[in-house]
């Protein structure tokens, strides 16, 4: 088992090396500005400004945000991840709860499902980032702080996915467990916890993996779009430093990552401590 | 009852098993040794069923002879060539548990697979698909798919598929064993009905008394840990056996000797497993 | 059957006529300005006055899913076939896939702005093709991979060759799950595109016009375009299932089987 884990930890550092030797090869032998394969556009231009060498982007992290600071640029980027991850976290519980409790709402009553179930799953074929000016715009009328706002934005995004799969979760319970609740007279409250949530988690967990990583891109975009300084926004105003800070960007793309991982292993947490008592995925 | 299981093999017969022993993951921690010494002749025309608690070894003897697995010690002859030049040659045909359809295939096509892999041009392949369903009496289904069909009818299409390209040796791994007792009764039947028309020999691996003595002229038990032959319980219930055979006298006398091999074999290992219906 | 269609398709246009009747009502008794929320009926005459712009706005973000889509397909295929192939490279790249999965890539975009030009598409269509290549790739890589035992069983007794277990067993098994993912992919390929234009580049798409027009303070015309966004995202997950139904097999069983063992969709692998 942990020798497993630690195979499987060496595998992840190999290829890791095996992305960055592959970039430096390009950066070594690509054309300097870009190239054209079948008429298009599409090779990369290699030049230090666009791709600067993998260890650059990891000296950069070390050395200050703006010239003549002494805090190291990695703090800064992981003060904006962590005021990103906490707007998304927000979101991302708000999200879980009104997904959760409309999904109940819509196995308790039929009209409910047929009115709405349409547009959740509309929902999750459109853009509803789209919204995100709309709702700081809303939002600035009021006189709320502008992270409630790009919250909320996560948590509208994070809602959809969650509140599909408690609903495909909370009707999949199986006939027979059902008439056993039945047998003991229980009320639909005691089916519901007793139940119909144990037997929806495997399903409502991927919701919520989805519903993470939903409110994380929803919060970045939301920044993005109103200004708030988190980790998106720095993405954006390092990568308009290229010129005379190529290397600057890649720290705001690792803190992404840093906070997306963090996310998504909050949710895996999660999953690891209900479904403990479990069978493994394949193993049944 | 005949407790020597080898009688002087000859070239004709239709699978030789001699002195083959197998030994999974062998050397590491979880070495299981799955068939202790194995010699077993089937002749032509013999249908034989592997019956015996679970993890006697019969599924794994089953696969040595379809060359699925290769012997630890031993060897395996099908029609006279080595196991391996069987399966290249297609000397056998196979059914399983799960009846192993292509679900995105429907009936016909599944029968016609093998035929496509032996490189058959379509119209002989219509031709023998036909007749195939035909024989198990689906003409009416040929374009259903797999999942349209009841689970006895499935079984019934893997049957086909495994006697499509007519090979003279039938293996069967508890073909029968997810179909309810009406439905198994009925197949019983219809395989003995089928393999008769095709002159097939059968080796056919269960875990039911009553349906290994109604369907076989031997019934050969086995016992575990690991997987010997204990005895061979020859059954006499003529060439027509019918729904009355199973009536007989002879095959009530049979169920009994192999349940009390059966019991033998328990007390010696300890197991459980076999269904006495 | 009349009756059924009734019973499926009368309760949203009736929650979707309250909803749009509810917020022309509060717009209109509060007076709300129209800079905050516009009105559903101002957002219609939007829609129509500026119907030209919107569709040339649907049109560019919709070339450059539809290629990174493309793109992005072709490639996970290919890929799929050599993590299938290469027990190797699916220890190594399909961790990889999962990690990019749970990170929100969509900040390389400005990356790729600068990388290439910001005055062309290719970055946006770069970044819709990375994250369908993903999807594509995990998806297919399983179906290609999860064959039933006792199909490779029943191919090993027929002494199949390693290219006829690939052609008649794990290729026609793999089929369900591309078009899983090209469900998956198809809105997030749009999502993807639309997105990709809130960090810069060309200024013709929606997701510039949305911002654009909204910090202009021309809420209702924002609105329109939102419109537009909603129904090319309807549109290519539509066109999605409808090729799922016509090309492939009509089977309940593969599909149960493959909601069990899940795929990778964008937000995490789902059990």
């Amino acid at each position: 088992m942990i020798r497993r884990g630690l195979r499987r930890a060496a595998l992840f550092i190999v290829a890791l090396a095996l992305v960055a030797v592959t970039w430096e090869l390009y950066v070594a032998f690509g054309p300097e500005d870009g190239g054209e394969v079948l008429g298009m556009r599409i090779l990369p231009r290699a030049s230090e400004r666009a791709m600067p060498h993998t260890w650059e982007m990891g000296q950069r992290l070390f050395d200050p945000e703006v010239r003549g600071q002494d805090r190291p640029i990695w703090l800064a980027v992981t003060g904006y991840a962590w005021y990103t991850f906490r707007m998304a976290l927000v979101g991302f519980l708000l999200g879980c709860t009104f997904g959760i409790a409309l999904a109940v709402l819509m196995s308790r009553f039929r009209v409910v499902e047929r009115g709405l179930l349409p547009y959740v799953v509309a929902s999750q074929t459109v853009p509803l980032i789209a919204l995100a000016p709309q709702v700081a715009a809303l939002g600035g009328n009021w006189d709320l702080p502008k992270w409630t706002w790009v919250a909320a934005l996560g948590a509208f995004l994070a809602f959809f996915p969650v509140s599909v799969a408690t609903l495909k979760g909370l009707s999949s319970t199986s006939a027979a467990s059902l008439e056993l609740m039945d047998s003991y007279a229980a009320s639909w409250w005691t089916t519901l916890t007793k139940l119909r949530f144990p037997a929806a988690m495997p399903y409502i967990i991927p919701g919520m993996k989805l519903g993470a990583t939903a409110a994380v891109i929803g919060v970045i975009v939301s920044e993005v779009s109103t200004g708030v300084r988190g980790v998106g926004f720095a993405s954006l105003t390092y990568a308009q430093k290229a010129t005379s800070d190529p290397a600057q960007v890649y720290t705001a793309v690792f803190g992404a990552a840093l906070l997306g991982l963090a996310m998504f292993g909050l949710v895996v947490g999660f999953e690891l401590l209900v479904m403990r008592n479990r069978p493994a995925e394949g193993s049944s | 009852m005949n407790n020597s299981a080898v009688v002087n093999p000859v070239p004709s017969d239709a699978v030789v098993v001699d002195g083959v022993s197998m030994v999974f993951n062998e050397g590491q921690q979880n070495q299981v040794e799955a068939l202790g010494s194995i010699d077993l002749v089937i002749r032509p025309g013999d249908f034989v069923s592997l019956i015996g608690p679970s993890g006697c070894g019969k599924s794994t003897l089953l696969r040595l002879i379809a060359n699925l697995l290769d012997p630890t010690a031993g060897s395996v002859l099908v029609n006279g060539k080595s196991a391996s030049q069987a399966r290249v040659e297609q000397d056998y045909g196979m059914a399983f548990q799960q009846s192993g359809l292509f679900e995105w295939r429907n009936v016909q096509k599944n029968i016609e697979l093998p035929l496509e892999l032996k490189g058959w041009s379509k119209a002989r392949r219509r031709e023998r698909s036909a007749e195939m369903l035909e024989l198990v009496k689906l003409s009416d289904f040929a374009a259903h798919m797999p999942w349209q069909l009841s689970g006895g009818m499935q079984q019934r299409v893997a049957i086909a598929r495994a006697l499509a390209a007519h090979p003279p040796l039938l293996l069967m791994d508890e073909p029968f064993g997810a179909l309810d007792e009406m439905t198994r009764e009925h197949m019983q039947a219809e395989l003995l009905r089928i393999c008769a028309a095709a002159e097939t020999t059968v080796v056919f691996v269960t875990h039911s008394i009553p349906e290994a003595v109604y369907l076989s002229n031997r019934v050969v038990v086995m016992s575990p840990r690991p997987g010997r032959i204990t005895e061979i319980i020859d059954v006499d219930l003529g060439d027509d056996r019918d729904e009355d055979s199973r009536e007989d006298d002879e095959f009530y006398a049979r169920i009994t000797d192999v349940r009390e091999a059966l019991r033998g074999a328990d007390r010696v290992a300890g197991a459980r497993g076999i269904e006495d219906r | 059957m009349f009756r059924k269609i009734v019973a499926a398709v009368l309760p949203p246009i009736v929650v979707g006529a309250l909803f749009l009747g509810l917020w022309e009502l509060i717009v209109k008794a509060f007076d709300i300005k129209p800079f905050l929320l516009p009105a559903p009926s101002a957002i219609w005459a939007e829609l129509i006055d500026r119907s030209d712009d919107i569709i040339d706005a649907t049109l560019n973000t919709g070339t450059n899913a539809l290629v990174g889509l493309l793109f992005g397909v072709v490639f996970g295929v290919a890929m799929s076939f050599v993590l299938m192939r290469f027990q190797v490279a699916n220890e190594l790249i399909t961790p990889l896939a999962v990690a990019l999965n749970a990170i929100p890539i969509i900040v390389l975009v400005p990356v790729f702005n600068n990388m290439f030009s910001s005055t062309t598409e290719v970055p946006r269509r770069l970044m819709v093709t990375l994250i369908v290549f993903f999807i594509v790739m995990v998806n297919v890589a399983k179906g290609l991979r999860q064959v039933s035992p006792t199909h490779l069983e029943l191919m090993r007794s027929y002494a199949a060759s390693p290219t006829s277990i690939l052609v008649k067993t794990r290729i026609p098994n793999a089929v369900p799950y591309l078009f899983t993912a090209l469900k998956i992919s198809a809105p997030a390929a749009v999502i993807t595109a639309f997105v990709a234009e809130y960090f810069g580049g060309r200024q013709n798409g929606l997701g510039y016009s949305i911002t654009s027009n909204a910090a202009a303070s021309r809420n209702a015309a924002s609105w329109a375009y939102v419109i537009g966004a909603c129904t090319l995202g309807l549109i290519f997950y539509l066109v999605s299932i409808g090729l799922e139904k016509t090309l492939s097999p009509s089977d309940g069983s593969t599909q149960a089987r493959q909601q069990q063992s899940g795929g990778l969709t964008p937000g995490g692998v789902t059990t």
